[in-house]
């Protein structure tokens, strides 16, 4: 099987997923009682709607977005639409179309996201090596107590304690708005934190098992020194399975973070997503549901061409074919 | 370096734990030199791969070597830094390990695992390096070995990966390869060839020492033996004429519950019970829990190493034994 048919197969797969997850999000947002119209009536009272009789009220609002024609036209509209990446105008911000929202929202969080999620690697693989080397030492008990802190400590929470330093006490950095490297800096640091504590936990224990292997041993019985033997032969497959943990943790970030962008005023998605959910704003819920899918699965994707980079028995296994060579010798066993 | 003997004197051992010390290894010593091979014989847990590692000053954390020495070619290993010892180990002394799948790192290719340690020692650039790797693949009977070295372990069948786990061990040309039960992870067919092929380094005047249980690949091909049980070495010689005349009652147990081709009329008569805990050693000989021919004595005096045959050369820990001279 070559690279271009396993992509290809991927994303097929991707694309049936996609359809599945349209089509149960918009079952149970139907099963789900109330609407727009029923919580703007709510939300805001009548009298913005010219003071009418509210049951006249809501069926205006029907008919103009279509929610009184049977639920599975509905979908089929919804659907022909997103085929081509069109989910029409949101409920709440009629001006604006679904995908220009997403086009606007997600490069903003996807930022905050890769570099939140960069800084907490570079701080959780040493972490967890140093940890890991010096297992049950005063050092790894200290650091894992951190970390377990750190896991604790909610975001919004950091967030609101960098405000305070930062802003108030210091004063160098602005508390909200998004305009400039200066606002990315306290979200970020919000962020860092909650994933460094849960990447060190899992570099730290898959290093304790690679270390246990006997290749490390074999390596050290060849004269390596000892720092080049953990960085070379224990952390690039004690990495492996890291990866894993990656792909669905860039995606939560890069689709937005409800607490953070609604603290730090960032119009991200996240903050769109929570509104949409809130005021039950269906074509922008269903974008954005769709979207967040389609990320996670683009994620999954992107870790499995890491993991074929990182261990070659996948990337044999797999049908990357670059090792086609090794697939015809029988001798070879799957991974 | 080539042509330098490995002696070890008094090795003693001792793992750490909570609330005492063990000693797993005590007062173990024996010589090889060039060109000749050692078994060392005992069941699991008798010390052997922990008396290897000391000498390699490769043990656990919680393990330490609290007495003897080993000195190769005239320096006490044990008495080196850590930095000095890291010389050693791969260009000096060899290891060759049970199971190349565990010992191969399966994420990088033959030619970094052969190559590496050339660099870290030292010994020659990189193209160099590859040169001399591709002509030990070629060596220990790897077919295209300019080719195979781009693979990785898991490419390989279980027989090569071992060959190419034995080249890694040579391709520094080092004085002394210590063998830990290198045959025991494949088949008969390949363990022949494999011995073969140590029998050829041996012959270029490696010392070898060869860790294991199996009395048969320890005859074709070891010269001598010594056989430990409970950290102690029990008995040694000559590996033929230990097998032929065995001393001490566990050599020949271990002889008699060895299985072997030919040997049909030889009834299968394995050693009663299991080695001892070694928090819970037996008083006396730590053998004579399960010892056919114990008396009071056993159970009540330790009995040293001591001279078996009048050339000296075999030498036995029993009351028994000795008393039949």
């Amino acid at each position: 099987m070559s690279f271009m048919t396993y992509l290809g197969k991927r994303v097929v797969r991707m694309v049936l997923s996609l359809i599945a997850v349209s089509a149960i999000t918009f079952t149970l947002l139907q099963m789900a009682p109330g609407n727009f119209a029923d919580i703007q009536r709510i939300s805001a009272g009548a009298a913005q709607f010219g003071g009418a009789g509210t049951e006249d009220m809501v069926h205006a609002f029907a008919s103009r977005y279509g929610d009184d024609i049977p639920a599975w036209r509905q979908y089929l509209i919804f659907m022909k639409g997103a085929a081509t990446w069109d989910f029409g105008p949101s409920y709440k911000y009629p001006t604006q179309d679904v995908q220009d929202i997403i086009a606007q929202g997600f490069p903003i969080s996807a930022t905050i996201a890769l570099i939140a999620v960069a800084l907490s690697l570079m701080i959780a693989i040493p972490i967890g090596v140093y940890a890991a080397v010096r297992q049950n030492s005063a050092a790894d008990h200290g650091t894992m107590f951190l970390i377990t802190l750190g896991t604790a400590l909610p975001n919004y929470l950091t967030g609101v304690i960098l405000v305070l330093f930062f802003t108030l006490t210091l004063g160098v950095l602005p508390s909200s708005g998004w305009d400039g490297p200066q606002h990315m800096i306290m979200p970020v640091l919000a962020l860092v934190l909650g994933p460094t504590a849960v990447l060190a936990r899992y570099v730290r224990s898959s290093m304790l098992e690679t270390l246990r292997e006997e290749y490390v041993v074999a390596a050290l019985a060849k004269g390596g020194p000892r720092a080049t033997v953990i960085t070379r032969h224990a952390l690039g497959n004690s990495l492996i399975p890291i990866v894993t943990v990656l792909g669905p943790l860039l995606a939560a970030l890069m689709t937005g973070t409800v607490f953070v962008e609604a603290l730090f005023r960032i119009p991200g998605l996240g903050l769109y997503f929570a509104q949409a959910a809130a005021s039950r704003d269906m074509p922008l819920l269903m974008g954005t549901a769709l979207f967040f899918a389609l990320i996670l699965m683009t994620m999954n994707l992107i870790v499995d061409l890491v993991y074929g980079y990182l261990d070659p028995r996948i990337r044999a296994a797999g049908g990357v074919n670059r090792w086609r060579r090794s697939q015809k010798n029988p001798q070879q066993q799957p991974a | 370096m080539s042509a330098s003997s490995l002696e070890v004197e008094g090795l003693r051992t001792e793992f750490v734990l909570r609330d005492r010390v063990l000693r797993v290894v005590d007062d173990v010593s024996f010589t090889v030199k060039p060109g000749r091979a050692l078994a060392i014989v005992g069941e699991s847990g008798s010390g052997k791969s922990v008396t290897m590692r000391s000498v390699m000053r490769l043990l656990p954390k919680t393990g330490r070597v609290a007495g003897g020495r080993a000195r190769l070619g005239g320096t006490d290993l044990l008495g080196l830094s850590e930095r000095q010892m890291r010389k050693v180990r791969g260009r000096d002394i060899g290891m060759v390990f049970q199971n190349a799948m565990e010992a191969l790192n399966p994420t990088l290719t033959l030619e970094r695992q052969l190559t590496e340690h050339l660099l870290w020692h030292g010994v020659c650039d990189r193209a160099e390096a590859k040169r001399r790797a591709i002509q030990t693949l070629g060596d220990v009977g790897i077919p295209e070995p300019e080719q195979r070295i781009r693979t990785y372990p898991f490419q390989l069948s279980g027989g090569m990966r071992q060959r190419a786990m034995i080249a890694t061990a040579m391709v520094t040309q080092p004085s002394v390869l210590i063998a830990d039960e290198p045959t025991t992870a494949v088949d008969v067919t390949v363990q022949r060839q494999l011995l073969d092929l140590l029998a050829q380094l041996k012959a270029r005047g490696t010392g070898v020492i060869m860790i294991t249980h199996d009395l048969g690949v320890a005859r074709y091909f070891c010269d001598d033996a010594i056989v430990m049980y409970a950290g102690r070495v029990v008995e040694r010689g000559p590996i033929r004429q230990l097998l032929e005349r065995p001393a001490h009652p566990y050599t020949a147990g271990l002889f008699s519950s060895t299985l072997e081709v030919g040997a049909r009329h030889r009834p299968l008569q394995p050693v009663p019970g299991a080695p001892p805990d070694l928090a819970h050693r037996p008083p006396g000989c730590a053998f004579h829990p399960r010892c056919g021919q114990a008396e009071q004595r056993c159970g009540q005096e330790e009995q040293p190493l001591l001279p078996w045959s009048e050339d000296g050369q075999r030498e036995v820990a029993c009351w028994k034994a000795v008393q039949h001279v």
